[in-house]
Order: structure tokens, then C-alpha cells, then sequence
């Protein structure tokens, strides 16, 4: 092989490389990327029944319903809406009532949210931000933003 | 002193550390590390040698390798030649030890001052704690307690030694709570319970609870002859409206009392009160919840007068200069709760005389009696 | 007193920094040894003054000195002697001071081990060093400042976060910053030697142990990270491409790369432009790990618009360093020459393919990481990119990396016989096909792709150790002269055969624990049994119990297999006292490489609890993999070769330079 084409070679293999992985990307990018909605949205745009999203806000207060086998409902409100949240599984250690919770999950036929986890921060602090934000846009949150060491 | 003594010791070695190896001659040394690359390749020849021998490249790209290292060796000396020029010179050699002669300590000291709190003493926890007590705030000697006692949860003399304190600290609840510790772990003795009580009555705006009721009682068992818990036993009978037994208590606690005592004086007039000949005194106010603390200081039996009498105190000065709606309410329910129906009727009447004129403070004291199930009439 | 003494400490760190940051580089552009000479001391007096302050607040944490504010905000009298001393560096500050020891300490090392480099290399080396040292002292002194005092302290602190109060942060931050800071000094090489012009094979051979070193570090930070997180959460997960790991976890990438970049400048004097890149690049990645983590951004990118100073200054710093490094690059790497040739399929070759696909992953981590961040800063739009994203760009770039590491090491410099290679590998081909096959019978085709995946894992072990076997030669030479081959045989083989059945392990474990872990979640009341992958578990009851700064209410669980008790499991629910917080203490059985897990939700009242049970199979291979992967750059580092050119007697010197003219 002479110079050149090694230096193609090199090139060319680089590319077709450096083509796979921004593919790979991009296709992730559409596809594997979850939105994140507050109750509100869910109940005004509606969601298409099967699309992942992460539904955040704050547990209502008297809404947890603890059955066997660590079945859990409870609802999730941005003070304007709520949404009915069904998970089966451990609590994360934070998770209280009136507390901000994120879950992923997808929304199920009769319109309640099944979720396949719930997350809650390393801090008591913690709200999660996109909850914080999307009680901001609710006009009902004046804390300080959490911070986690 | 000693504090700067260090600073100055720890800046003059961090500019020894500068000063030293620029007074010294590096002449003899130089060579060796402008060699150094040299070194590499000359290993990377002899590697190869190495890997020849066993087998691991043929003859022909050992060899090829070899050109390639020693091209890499030539330019390695020819540079290392080339770099033998310059060197030291006495400008930039002055310039640099003024540097850190002058510039360093300069500006650590400066923006250590700015930055700092030089005369601030360090201050670990235990030698606060360990330090003279009459060094130390009351909250510090609270403290040292308190971690003594979290760690000795077991020590009753030491729950007995801080109950009285938090009495004078205006935490009574805390302060029961040290007592009932005690008491659990050394056994019941007559002035624990009592104070114990005392403070569960304090804490509890004067009235004595049932389980004060209940540790007065003890203490009385325990020792017969003792006047603080029954005085208060006699008080609480008092409270509950049971008036007859109530007076007889005070008689018999009065029996036979050395006249001089300071409790007599509370006593008699709580009495009075109870026989209604004579209206609480005017001398007598009655203890504000602010007046709490500043009331466990003084003797046992001062104080519960005062206690005993609050209600008269506000009765007092609301006869007198008047006060709000919401005072009178206070009045006509503390009444209740003591079993004076027939004060609080009579606090009432005078209430709705005095706002005859204003009708949303009258509905508002009218509505308090008909919840509290007095009729206005 | 002692708590200012170490303030001023670090203000003089910060004022010789300084003189550091200009004396040798100006005496090596001047080529004046005295100003050169500068730089070793001083870089050993710098880690001497860092390291007292260090130590003055440590002392500070273990005398509960509640007049450091930093003590009160982070520290209790009654938490335990351990904690308080790793409570040290649980907190910002403490963990950025932590930071700048790590920093100044590599300077020092390179101050007192870097005899055997060219004295305007080692001068200007340091000299970078100082610079970013500088930086980030200021950024602790003007921002930060661990040593700021109160003048009435109050008796009691607040504690630090309970999640944080674990033996995993007493080594797991240490460990990682040794890693990521490390690539400091790599750094300071490559800035170095585009200042000074010398970018050639010698270099690439010293600042080969400092990437190694680091490599080493940043291997164990992440594993123990790793593992921490899996026991203290109570998930049972063991990575969530978090930012916070992800932000360890881009150096790491490029950090490999650059190791594997090296070995072809090093000896072929080839891909010099993209080493020294690679160098800059590694510990940009680690400056932005710091960004994300320490300026707020992760929490909200509004947090770090309401308290930017911090966050702005990192920020600044990130610019500066490397957008100035970056610069710097393109000015001088014009004038590199162009070095050794080799065809595709070579040495190089392999590891110029390693280098696109370490690098490729390296990308989609950092798209991954940062994109929900931009998006949200310039739309507000918020997306959460998870554990998906990740699997599937960066599954996929590792697979064809993982197939092609065994073909690495037995390929030969400049032009290589693929042909010949092969069949090195033919035995290591056909036990990782074997055990395939017999994953597959085991399993049956219910799970189509983990039996692969186990056969990858098996070929990359397998060719790590037939490497090594085909250059003792074993088979031809007879087992008593092999014997001593092996042992003749250069640390930096061993370490690559190490280093490579180490990644096989890791990747073992991870096919295993995903595909074929069993998984329970269920109420059970005291007597109940659960039956797990061949075990029994029962809840015997549960009681409360008082730790120094927490209560806890403990699951006791007896495990039984075959009838007989192997293991008593005492999984917590804990409530910090100070805090009251909870946390999740999870029971653990390990049991060959397989792990039995068991973690508590809430209590439901009546005695019964909600349980988590997982079975794990050879989950900790996850980490022993990792661990061996350190050792193998040990192995590396201990490679005598790597200590060529310190300066010898001056006699024997001239001997060897006479038999070379």
C-alpha cells in the first residue's frame, strides 16, 4: 500500500466509525430520550398511550395506598391537577407524602400512571428540579433550590 | 505571639525553598538530565536486542526498528547540543530572589489579613466543655451535662443535678422529664417528686395535672409530713372545684405552721378565696407565663402563690383599667377551668357591660361564654 | 491558632503557586538552570503547606471545633471518630481542598521522581501544574473557603448527610480524585511540551507511569463508587448513568485512550498530534466532571444562575485552561513531524481502533450528559436521558472494541499477518465458543443475547491469557524453561494481559448480573418465607436499635439453602437523629462471586415489611474485574524499563556513551 492509501484507510475507517457512533446517537437521541411532563400537561395535551414519560410533582398528602407485595398507589399534583400513580416496588427513602417525587413510567388505558420507578434525591433537601420548576410555573413554590453535596 | 512566631517561621521556609536552589551552582549537574532522552532510546536499542533474541520479531524489522530508534537518537543529541546555550545571569538571578524575598511573604501576609481572623482562639468542643465553670455560659454548662448524661443515660445524680437548672431556665418540661429520669433509676425521694410535679404543674400554665396529681400523692405517701406536695394537693383540689375538701386540706396544712413561713401567707388567702371571705387580694398578681422562670428562683410556696392567684391579678386589672375583648374572654375561661362558675358569671356581666357600645366585641365575648356553656343572662 | 495557621497555609500555597507559576518556565525559555532548578523544592514545599492545612482541618473535625463554620455545617460531636475525619472532605469545601492536596501532590512527585527527565521538561511541567494549582487555590480562598470562622460557636453541628456517613466515602472521593486529578500531570506534560517543543517518543515513555498512575486510581475511584452506591442506595443497581458518574466516567474513557495512544507514540513516534491531545482532552473531561458537580448545574440550571459565584468561577477556570491549552495546541502542533508509517492492519493499527471507538463512546457519554443540560438552558425543555440512551450508543461501541482487544497485543508493529494472529487466538476462540454453547444449554434461547455476551466476556479473558502463553511458549520450550520466560517476561506485557483479562471479568459480571439475576419484591410478615434461586429466606422479626447519631429498625432474615442456615441477614431502615433522614441499609450474603441482596422498604405497622430480594449471579466480578484491571497497571508502572534515564554515576555514563558513538 502506498502512503496515500494508508492515509485513507486511517481516514476512512475513522469516519466510518466516528458515522456509526453519531447514528447510534442521533437514533438514541429520538428515540430513547424520555420527556418530562407535570400533571398538568399530562391532563391537557393528553399522552399516547404507551410513550414513556417522567411525570414529576408532589405526592398528594392522603393519597398513599400501601396493599401486599409492595403494591403502591398514590397521586402526583402540580396544585392545579393530579394524576393516579400505580408502582410496584420499594419506595425510594425519601419518598413522603407532600414531598416531590419524579416517576417513569408509561400512562396505562384507563388513564392511570404506571410506574416502573420512583425517584427521590441523596438529599431531604432535594426537589427534584423539574418538579420545582413545574410547581414555579404553578405559582406555588418560593423555596430556595435544593442543593445536593 | 507564638502564632506569629510560625507564620513568620512557615514563610521563611517557603522562601528558602525559593532562595536555596537558586544561590546554588548547578553547573556539575547539568548534563545528566539534557542526556535523559538519549537514555530512552539507547533502552528502546537494547529492548530490541532483547526481544531478537527471543524470537518474538525477525531479523529484518529488528533491524528496521534499530534505523528508526537511532535516527531518533541522533536528534536527540544534536538537540542536546544545541540547548547548551545561555545560562545564568545576575539581572534575572536578582529579580528572581526579589521575588520571593519581598513579593511572597508580602502578599500571603497581606491577603492572609484580608482574608483571616488571626486573633481568633481555637475552640474544640471539649476543652469548652472542660474549661472552669465560671468561664463557661449557663447554656455551656447545660451542654457539658447533657453529653455527659447522653452518654451516661444511666447516672441519676447527674438528671437530678440538671433538673433544677432547666427549672431556672424556664424549661419545665425538661426539667420533669430530668426528674422522672432520676427518679427512675435511683429510686422516689420526696423532693424529686414534688419538684417533678411542681414542674409538670408549670409547665402546664399552673394547673396541676394528673400526673403531677399522681407524683404529689407519692410524695406525700413517702413522707407524711411534707408541706410543698401538699400544698399543692391542696391547689389542685381547689382547681377541680372540689371546695370542701379543698379548704380542709388548707386548714390542716395550716395547722400548726411556723407563721413566719413564706408559703402561709399564699395559703391563707388561697383559702380565703375558697371560703369567699375575701376577694382575691389586691397585692397579689398573678404569674405571666414570661413570669415563669423568673418565679421557680424564689421559694416554692412564694410562687405558688403567685400562681394560684394569676387569675385574681387579671381580674384585678381588668376591674380597674378596662382591657380588650379578648382579655375578658381569658378571664371568663380561666375561671372555668379553675371550677368558678360563679366568678366567671359575674367576670361576664361585667364584660358585657363594658362593651355594651361596641357590638362585634360583645357577639365575639358572647359566643367564647356560650362555648365555655355560660348563658349571658 | 491552629485553625489560622492553617488558613495561612494555604494563603501562602496560594503566593507561591505564584512564584511557581513563573520562575522555572521563564528559566527554561531562558535556559537558566538556577531558575529551572526552582521548581522541584518548591513544588515539595507547595504539597507541605496544602498538606498542613489539610491537616489543621482535619484537626479542626476531630475536635467538633464549631468555631470553623465549615465544622458546624457539616460535622456533629456525636458523630463517630471515622466520620468525622472523612466528614473532611464530605462537604465542598473540604473535598475541593482535597483536590488541590492531590494536585500539589503530583507536582511533588513529579519534584522528587522526575530525576530522569530533561530539567526544561520537568521545569515547565511544574510550572503548568502551579498554574492550575493557583487557579484552583483561588477558587477555594475566594469562593470557598474552608477555614472561615464564626465568632460565637454554637455547641452542636448540623451533621453531615447521613447517605455520606459510610465506609465507602472514607475511601471512595480519595481514590477518585487521586484518578481524575492525577490527569493533571499529563496535562501539564503535554502543555509543556508544546511550550518547549518536544514532542517525541522519549516523552511519551515519561509520562507514561503518570497515566498509568492515574488510570490506576481513577479505576478503583469508580469501581468503589460504584460498589458504594449499590449497597448504601438500596436498588441494587450498580451504575445509573448518572451525571455525577458520568462526569468520572468520561475521563476514564479518554484516560484509556490516551494510554493505549502513548504506547504507539512511545514506539513508533506515530500519532504524536492526537497523544498530546488526547492529554489535553483527559483532563478537560475531569475539569468538567468538577464543573458539573461542584457549580450547581446538576441540581438546576437555575441554581446556577441565582448563586453563580462558584459556578461562574469554575466555569472560568474550565475556559481558561482549556480553551488556552486548546489554542496553544493548534499554534505549535503544525510544526510536529510527521512520525513512523505502518499499514491498517498493525500494532498501531489495533490501537488507532481502540482509540476511535474508546473515544466514539467517549462522545456519546458526554452528548448524553450534556444535552438535557444545554436543552434545558436554551429551551427549557426538560428531557431525562437514562440508562436506554447509554445502552444504546454505548453498548454497541463496546462490543466491537471488546472483540478486537485480543487481537491488540499479539498483532506486530509497522505490518502484521492477520492470518497469523488468528491463530494465536484459535484457543481462546474455542473456549469462549464453548462456553457460549453451554450458556445456551443451560439457559436455553430464552435469553438470546447474554449467552453472547458471556462468549465475548470468555474470549476477551481467554485471549488476555493466550497472550501470554504464546510468548513464554509454553508448548514448545517445555514447562521448566517457560516457567522462568514468565517470569523474564516485561512488567508492561504482564500489565496489558492483566489489565485485559481484568476487562473480561468486569464484563462477565455485568452480562451475568443483568441477564440472569432473579429479582422479588414482596410483603412478608415475621415467619414467611421467600424462596430465591435455590434459597430460603425467612424474616425472623424485626426490632429497633440505637446507633451513636441514629435509631434504626432492623429486618433480621436467616438464609437457608438445601435446609441448613447459610447466612443471618440484618438489612436497616435508619433515621439519622440530626438530620432525620432516613436511609436504607441493605443485607448482603456473598456467596462464591454471587450475591445474595436484601433490602427493606417501609414497615407496614403490623410487623410485616415490604421486601426487595434479588439474586445476583458473579455480580462481584463487576468489581474484582476492576481491581485487576488497577493491578495490571501496576504491573505496568513496577516495568523497570519505565525507569530508563535517571541519572546513573557519572562513570558509568561515559562508559555506555562511548559504546554508543
Amino acid at each position: 500500500m502506498t502512503r496515500k492509501q494508508r492515509r485513507l484507510t486511517l481516514i476512512g475507517s475513522a469516519g466510518a466509525v466516528l458515522a456509526v457512533a453519531l447514528t447510534l446517537i442521533l437514533i438514541a437521541l429520538r428515540s430513547e430520550i424520555v420527556f418530562f411532563q407535570s400533571p398538568t400537561e399530562i391532563t391537557q395535551n393528553g399522552v399516547a398511550p404507551g410513550q414513556r414519560i417522567r411525570l414529576g410533582g408532589l405526592v398528594e398528602e392522603g393519597s398513599v395506598v400501601r396493599s401486599d407485595n409492595a403494591h403502591v398507589r398514590f397521586r402526583v399534583t402540580d396544585t392545579a391537577n393530579t394524576v393516579a400513580v400505580t408502582y410496584k416496588g420499594i419506595l425510594p427513602d425519601l419518598f413522603r407524602e407532600g414531598q416531590g417525587v419524579v416517576t417513569e413510567g408509561v400512562v396505562g388505558s384507563d388513564g392511570v400512571f404506571v410506574a416502573d420507578s420512583v425517584l427521590a434525591k441523596h438529599d431531604e433537601n432535594y426537589i427534584p428540579k423539574e418538579v420545582a420548576e413545574a410547581l414555579k410555573a404553578q405559582g406555588h413554590w418560593q423555596g430556595e433550590e435544593g442543593s445536593t453535596n | 505571639m507564638v502564632f506569629w512566631i510560625l507564620i513568620a517561621l512557615l514563610t521563611g521556609a517557603a522562601t528558602l525553598s525559593v532562595l536555596v536552589p537558586l544561590s546554588r551552582s548547578r553547573r556539575g549537574q547539568e548534563a545528566a538530565p539534557a542526556r535523559a532522552d538519549e537514555a530512552v532510546y539507547r533502552e528502546q536499542l537494547a529492548a530490541i536486542d532483547k526481544e531478537l533474541e527471543r524470537g518474538l520479531i525477525d531479523t529484518e524489522a529488528a533491524e528496521a526498528a534499530r534505523t528508526e530508534i537511532a535516527r531518533r537518537l541522533l536528534a536527540a543529541h544534536d538537540r542536546g547540543d544545541a540547548t547548551k546555550q545561555g545560562g545564568p545571569r545576575t539581572g534575572r538571578l536578582k529579580l528572581a530572589q526579589g521575588l520571593a524575598l519581598l513579593a511572597l511573604p508580602v502578599l500571603a501576609f497581606g491577603l492572609y489579613i484580608l482574608l483571616g481572623s488571626p486573633g481568633l482562639p481555637d475552640q474544640p468542643l471539649l476543652s469548652r466543655l472542660n474549661a472552669p465553670a465560671e468561664e463557661q455560659s449557663v447554656d455551656l454548662l447545660v451542654a457539658r451535662v447533657e453529653r455527659h448524661l447522653t452518654e451516661n443515660p444511666e447516672d441519676g445524680q447527674g438528671w437530678a443535678v440538671i433538673a433544677p437548672v432547666y427549672m431556672s431556665l424556664g424549661q419545665p418540661k425538661a426539667s420533669a422529664k430530668a426528674y422522672s429520669n432520676a427518679i427512675r433509676i435511683l429510686g422516689p425521694r420526696q423532693t424529686w417528686l414534688t419538684d417533678m410535679g411542681e414542674a409538670q404543674t408549670i409547665a402546664n400554665q399552673g394547673l396541676v395535672t394528673a400526673e403531677a396529681r399522681a407524683a404529689f400523692e407519692q410524695a406525700v405517701a413517702l413522707e407524711p409530713s411534707a408541706v410543698k406536695p401538699r400544698f399543692f394537693l391542696a391547689l389542685a383540689l381547689g382547681q377541680e372545684g372540689r371546695k370542701e375538701e379543698a379548704i380542709a386540706a388548707w386548714q390542716a396544712l395550716l395547722q400548726g405552721a411556723d407563721e413566719n413561713a413564706a408559703w402561709v401567707g399564699a395559703a391563707r388567702q388561697e383559702m380565703a378565696r375558697l371560703t369567699g371571705e375575701v376577694p382575691g387580694s389586691d397585692t397579689l398578681r398573678g404569674p405571666s407565663q414570661e413570669e415563669v422562670a423568673a418565679a421557680s428562683e424564689m421559694a416554692a410556696e412564694d410562687r405558688q402563690a403567685m400562681i394560684s392567684n394569676m387569675v385574681a391579678g387579671l381580674a384585678e386589672r381588668l376591674s380597674t383599667e378596662g382591657g380588650s375583648a379578648e382579655e375578658w374572654n381569658r378571664l371568663i375561661r380561666a375561671y372555668m377551668v379553675l371550677g368558678k362558675k360563679q366568678d366567671a358569671e359575674q367576670a361576664l356581666t361585667a364584660a358585657l357591660s363594658a362593651y355594651a357600645d361596641k357590638p362585634e366585641d360583645l357577639s365575639m365575648i358572647k359566643d367564647a361564654a356560650s362555648k365555655l356553656g355560660l348563658s349571658d343572662g | 491558632m491552629i485553625v489560622e495557621f492553617g488558613h495561612y497555609a494555604l494563603v501562602l500555597a496560594f503566593a507561591l503557586t505564584l512564584v511557581q507559576s513563573v520562575l522555572p518556565i521563564w528559566g527554561a525559555l531562558q535556559k537558566d538552570d538556577r531558575l529551572m532548578a526552582v521548581a522541584p523544592p518548591v513544588s515539595v514545599m507547595l504539597f507541605v503547606l496544602v498538606l498542613l492545612s489539610f491537616m489543621v482541618l482535619t484537626g479542626a473535625y476531630l475536635s467538633s471545633d464549631f468555631s470553623v463554620l465549615n465544622v458546624v455545617e457539616n460535622s456533629h460531636s456525636a458523630k463517630p471518630l471515622l466520620y468525622k475525619f472523612t466528614g473532611v472532605w464530605g462537604n465542598h469545601e473540604g473535598s475541593m481542598l482535597l483536590w488541590v492536596l492531590i494536585l500539589v501532590f503530583f507536582g511533588a512527585l513529579v519534584g522528587i521522581f522526575g530525576g530522569n527527565l530533561p530539567a526544561d521538561l520537568r521545569a515547565v511541567t511544574l510550572s503548568v501544574q502551579a498554574w492550575v494549582s493557583a487557579g484552583f487555590i483561588l477558587f477555594l480562598l475566594a469562593t470557598s473557603n474552608p477555614f472561615t470562622r464564626i465568632l460565637n460557636p454554637p455547641l452542636e453541628g448540623a451533621d453531615l448527610n447521613p447517605i455520606l456517613q459510610d465506609i465507602g466515602l472514607a475511601i471512595h472521593p480519595p481514590l477518585l480524585y487521586v484518578g481524575y486529578v492525577g490527569f493533571s500531570i499529563t496535562f501539564s506534560f503535554a502543555v509543556a511540551a508544546l511550550i518547549l517543543g518536544r514532542i517525541d517518543a522519549a516523552w511519551a515513555r515519561w509520562v507514561r507511569p503518570w497515566t498509568l498512575l492515574a488510570w490506576c486510581f481513577l479505576t478503583l475511584g469508580i469501581a468503589m463508587g460504584s460498589y458504594w452506591a449499590y449497597y448504601e442506595l438500596g436498588w441494587g443497581g450498580w451504575w445509573f448513568w448518572d451525571p455525577v458518574e458520568n462526569a468520572s466516567f468520561m475521563p476514564w474513557l479518554a484516560g484509556t485512550a490516551l494510554l493505549h495512544s502513548a504506547i504507539v507514540m512511545e514506539k513508533r513516534e506515530a500519532l504524536k498530534v492526537w497523544t498530546v491531545l488526547l492529554a489535553i482532552f483527559t483532563f478537560s473531561l475531569s475539569l468538567l466532571g468538577t464543573f458539573l458537580v461542584r457549580s450547581g448545574v446538576l441540581t438546576s440550571v437555575h441554581a446556577f444562575a441565582t448563586d453563580p459565584a462558584r459556578g461562574v468561577f469554575i466555569l472560568a477556570l474550565l475556559c481558561v485552561f482549556i480553551g488556552g491549552s486548546l489554542s496553544l495546541f493548534a499554534w505549535r502542533a503544525s510544526m510536529l513531524k510527521q512520525g513512523g508509517l505502518f499499514a491498517p492492519i498493525s500494532r498501531e493499527g489495533g490501537l488507532v481502533l481502540n482509540n476511535l471507538f474508546l473515544t466514539a463512546a467517549c462522545a456519546a457519554v458526554f452528548v448524553g450528559t450534556l444535552y438535557p443540560l444545554v436543552l434545558d438552558a436554551v429551551t427549557g425543555e426538560k428531557i431525562s436521558v437514562g440508562a436506554p440512551f447509554f445502552n444504546l450508543t454505548f453498548g454497541p461501541l463496546m462490543v466491537p472494541l471488546l472483540m478486537a482487544i485480543p487481537f491488540g497485543p499479539v498483532l506486530s508493529w509497522k505490518r502484521a499477518d492477520l492470518g497469523a494472529a488468528c491463530q494465536r487466538l484459535y484457543a481462546a476462540f474455542g473456549l469462549a465458543l464453548l462456553l457460549t454453547l453451554v450458556t445456551y444449554w443451560a439457559w436455553g434461547m430464552e435469553k438470546v443475547l447474554a449467552p453472547l455476551g458471556v462468549g465475548l466476556a470468555v474470549w476477551v479473558m481467554a485471549g488476555a491469557m493466550s497472550e501470554i502463553v504464546t510468548r513464554v511458549k509454553f508448548f514448545e520450550i517445555g514447562f521448566k524453561r517457560g516457567f522462568s520466560r514468565l517470569v523474564g517476561l516485561p512488567g508492561s506485557a504482564w500489565g496489558t494481559a492483566i489489565a485485559h483479562f481484568g476487562i473480561g471479568l468486569t464484563v462477565l459480571g455485568i452480562v451475568t448480573a443483568s441477564a440472569f439475576q432473579d429479582e422479588r419484591v414482596l410483603t412478608m410478615r415475621p415467619g414467611d418465607t421467600v424462596e430465591l434461586a435455590g434459597y430460603q429466606m425467612t424474616f425472623e422479626g424485626a426490632a429497633p436499635r440505637r446507633g451513636p447519631n441514629y435509631t434504626e429498625e432492623v429486618g433480621h432474615f436467616s438464609i437457608r439453602r438445601g435446609g441448613a442456615v447459610v447466612a443471618e441477614l440484618d438489612p436497616s431502615k435508619r433515621i439519622y437523629t440530626a438530620r432525620q433522614m432516613p436511609t436504607t441499609e441493605a443485607g448482603i450474603y456473598t456467596t462464591g462471586f454471587s450475591q445474595v441482596y436484601l433490602s427493606l422498604g417501609e414497615g407496614r405497622g403490623d410487623g410485616a415489611v415490604d421486601v426487595r430480594v434479588y439474586y445476583k449471579p458473579l455480580i462481584t466480578l463487576i468489581w474484582i474485574g476492576c481491581v485487576i484491571m488497577s493491578l495490571g497497571a501496576v504491573f505496568s508502572i513496577a516495568d523497570r524499563r519505565l525507569r530508563v534515564g535517571a541519572p546513573k554515576p557519572a562513570r558509568k555514563r561515559q562508559q555506555s556513551m562511548a559504546a554508543a558513538e
